[in-house]
């Protein structure tokens, strides 16, 4: 372990931990220990799997049934030592009270059916630290107006689900801060925001270091993140430890091979933006959208939305989330119907299409969705589920659709022992590549990827990126990739659309897309992801 | 609190599916093999052994008849377990096709006269409409079986409904949809699965008042006729004597409350074995 040149916050002695798979304790970590200096934040980084979770999970008694603790003590400030092994650790005096948690989905954390008002209530109260509830209000709204709520008082009657995924998680840590605490342990508390909302918490967060004096651990596999707000940076793999030290000196001069690889992986989502004269030369559109609206609920989603796509073209769409780019993917793969305007395939508009010939359509125009796992049927093994859609649209003969499915995993990358085994037992990087399989069997015009990388390892992201290069390169389809970081956009897609408020403010080629964009919306989302990668190789 | 002493043991549903399946054989070799493994005729009467206690010749006594407890329950088995496994699949197999209909129109006509008409079902009595069909049909086996589905269902198709709606909501729903599933296969492919759990592990916990059910119909006059052996109609019939001999009841409950318990701990295996995440929980 290394010095501190303060006094610890919180110190974590070898901590064990192993998990039950198929009745067999499979270790997960190994006399593990870290501390934390007061005011101090470090990031925890590592890729799944690499057991970082583990560790915020054993430090607060979140461990599920299957984790079992070999050994462990943690001590927070100067209190005693806590045997984490034994039966009966005081976890409600110290969880919250003085170990803060905040979760990666801040909206599942808080209680649907409370308002802000009545969990500040709750937490206060059962802590002791408010005598009424009219006391419990006013931290309540000191704390909501520290983070930048512009209405605290309104913002107490609020319900979560009238809060975005940015506000639930501001709310959240709003909610840790009432209670005090030394540390704050925040799993992956940005991974679910889009940028815009990533940057603000990680800002709130240093600066509540600063006024609060919390110390703070970072649990996180983004690069970016933890170069953007940690003083020290802790680099996990499969358990271990490989390497622990200043920020910026662990970021540029890494001396792990481990914490290369991450770094290089991450570097190879280029950051040069994709050549325009790559685009290919136009021929007769494949896709043509017109003045599409939709709205949920009287709420318009998509405004009077146009865009074309011919063959050969990837076209980016950037943007918050919310901001209706889903939507948009759902309607052209036929999820949902849009209120108005119109989608071509090659002239048919295809959402006047019913039954059969509406499921055509899915021969030329696919989806590969964010959650790869979710995307695919937990009971089928890979071979079946890349024959579905061959099965749905009655293409081919069994030997047929099993000798093709074959053929698209392994240019999907899924080696022949593989291709037997259903999605528990495998990575979600896997999962992702049998989702695109699955997408190109069909041999689609038009394959559409919503936020397909973004749930991914940086590794793993790379991986798939280059997947879906060397595949459109090989089929020629045309692609629409979705994303809200505009560095996957920029290296990949040939153009950009930047989408605010259902419609696209800015179409750019990916090189011509920058911070002296007349667009207002265009140069925010660029800045904030600029100073996120600031400092970064 | 360190809850790993307590942990779920990931052996437990192999040994009760194993469990369940080894008590249902035992159950199914005794009450296939009644006519050579009952010591006696089940329908012979002895007036001079009438309400007899267990002993070596009756092990389960003598009813009010002087028949046989035991031969009778063994040879009633057939009957009963006929009659309400053939009940409980009609009633599955309706409830599962009405609930995953209504599901996946959720929303349309269709969805709410299904589901108007599962809410009349559920507020009329269970006996009333079961002597309105013995009324209208007539006695015997086929009509008590058209009585017992035509209210049983109901409950498999609120819960089919409700775990259709709820798959519905999953990506791998949408994905489906997106690689050109009709709603057939929607149905039989993505929904049915999800239901079926859920709706098993419900059959045979419903299998033991189903039970019930039609000893009460029998006793109405639906359904198996004395003197033929049925445990329904034997614990029906015990019940007039139960204060001197209270060891008549004893053999129709003890094979109902076997079964019921071996379709129990089948059921909860077969859950456990549908849910592919529960096995491999990292």
């Amino acid at each position: 372990m290394s010095k501190l040149n303060r006094p610890a916050a919180l110190r974590l002695h070898n901590l064990q931990v192993s998990y039950t798979q198929n009745g067999r304790p499979v270790p997960v970590l190994g006399k593990l220990s870290l501390a934390l200096g007061q005011g101090e934040i470090v990031s925890l980084l590592g890729e799944s799997g690499s057991g970082k979770s583990t560790i915020a999970k054993a430090m607060t008694g979140l461990l599920p049934p299957s984790a079992a603790i070999g050994g462990g003590e943690l001590i927070v400030g100067d209190g005693a030592a806590v045997d984490l092994t034994v039966n009966g650790v005081p976890w409600s005096k110290l969880r919250g009270r003085k170990i803060g948690l905040l979760f990666q989905d801040a909206q599942q954390a808080l209680n649907p059916l409370l308002t802000v008002r009545a969990h500040f209530r709750e937490s206060l109260r059962f802590h002791r630290l408010a005598s009424s509830a009219k006391e419990a209000d006013g931290i309540g709204a000191r704390l909501l107006a520290q983070l930048r709520f512009s209405d605290p008082t309104a913002m107490l009657d609020r319900y979560p689900f009238q809060l975005s995924g940015g506000m639930c998680q501001r709310v959240c840590l709003a909610l840790s801060l009432s209670l005090k605490p030394a540390v704050l342990i925040a799993d992956e508390p940005t991974s679910a925001l889009d940028t815009v909302s990533q940057k603000e918490v990680l800002d709130l967060l240093r600066r509540v270091r600063e006024e609060h004096g919390v110390a703070i651990l970072l649990v996180t596999h983004d690069i970016a993140v933890a170069n953007a707000v940690s003083d020290r940076i802790i680099v996990l793999n499969r358990g271990v430890i490989e390497e622990e030290g200043e920020a910026r000196a662990v970021l540029s001069r890494p001396q792990a091979a481990y914490t290369r690889k991450l770094i290089a992986s991450r570097s190879r989502i280029a950051d040069a933006p994709r050549r325009s004269d790559e685009m290919p030369t136009a021929s007769e559109p494949v896709l043509e959208i017109g003045r599409l609206d939709k709205s949920f609920h009287k709420r318009p989603v998509l405004r009077q939305l146009d865009l074309t796509l011919h063959r050969g073209d990837i076209v980016g769409i950037l943007g918050q989330s919310g901001c209706g780019k889903s939507t948009l993917a759902r309607c052209i793969a036929g999820l949902e119907r849009p209120d108005g305007g119109r989608i071509l395939y090659r002239g048919t508009d295809v959402v006047r299409l019913r039954g059969r010939a509406r499921r055509e359509i899915c021969r030329h125009i696919q989806l590969v969705f964010q959650d790869a796992r979710a995307s695919l049927n937990p009971r089928r093994t890979a071979v079946q589920l890349v024959q579905e859609p061959l099965r749905y649209l009655r293409i081919g003969s069994r030997r047929e659709r099993e000798a093709l499915a074959r053929f698209y995993l392994n240019e999907a990358g899924i080696a022949d022992e593989l291709q037997e085994r259903r999605p528990p037992q495998l990575s979600t990087g896997q999962c992702q590549r049998i989702a695109i399989a699955r997408a190109l069997i069909l041999q689609p015009d038009v394959l559409i990827c919503d936020e397909a990388v973004s749930a991914l390892d940086m590794s793993v992201q790379a991986q798939i990126l280059a997947l879906l290069q060397r595949l459109h390169r090989q089929f020629g389809f045309a692609m629409i990739m979705i994303s809200h970081d505009v560095r996957v956009l920029r290296s990949f897609c040939h153009s950009i659309a930047v989408m605010n408020e259902g419609s696209f403010c800015e179409v750019k080629p990916a090189e011509a897309l920058h911070l002296e964009s007349r667009q207002p919306y265009t140069r925010l989302l660029l800045q904030c992801a600029g100073e996120l990668e600031a400092g970064l190789g | 609190m360190n809850m790993n002493k307590l942990a779920y043991n990931s052996n437990r549903p192999a040994l009760s599916l194993l469990a369940g399946l080894a008590l249902l054989g035992l159950l199914a070799v005794a009450i296939l093999g009644a006519p050579w493994l009952a010591p006696h005729d089940p329908l012979k009467q002895q007036a001079s052994e009438r309400l007899e206690k267990p002993s070596l010749q009756h092990p389960l006594g003598t009813d009010r008849f002087g028949r046989d407890v035991l031969s009778r329950a063994l040879h009633g088995g057939q009957s009963t377990l006929l009659a309400s496994l053939t009940a409980l699949a009609a009633a599955l197999a309706i409830g599962l096709l009405v609930g995953l209909l209504a599901g996946m129109f959720h929303g349309s006509a269709l969805d709410a006269a299904l589901m108007r008409l599962i809410d009349v079902l559920l507020a009329f009595p269970f006996m009333v409409l079961a002597m309105l069909v013995a009324a209208l049909f007539g006695t015997g086996l086929v009509h008590l079986l058209l009585a017992v589905v035509s209210v049983w269902w109901v409950s498999f198709a609120r819960l089919a409904r409700s775990a259709a709606l709820h798959a519905k909501s999953e990506t791998s729903y949408a994905a489906a949809r997106v690689l050109g599933a009709s709603s057939a296969s929607l149905l039989l492919r993505e929904l049915l699965p999800k239901a079926l759990g859920p709706s098993l592990v419900l059959a045979t916990f419903e299998l033991g008042s189903l039970i019930l059910s039609v000893a009460a119909l029998s006793f109405l006059g639906l359904g198996s006729q004395p003197p033929a052996p049925e445990w329904g109609s034997m614990l029906a019939d015990g019940r007039d004597h139960f204060l001197q001999a209270p060891h008549i009841l004893l053999g129709p409950a003890l094979f109902i409350v076997l079964t019921v318990l071996a379709f129990n701990l089948i059921g909860e295996g077969l859950r456990d074995r549908l849910d592919p995440y529960e096995k491999s929980d990292v």
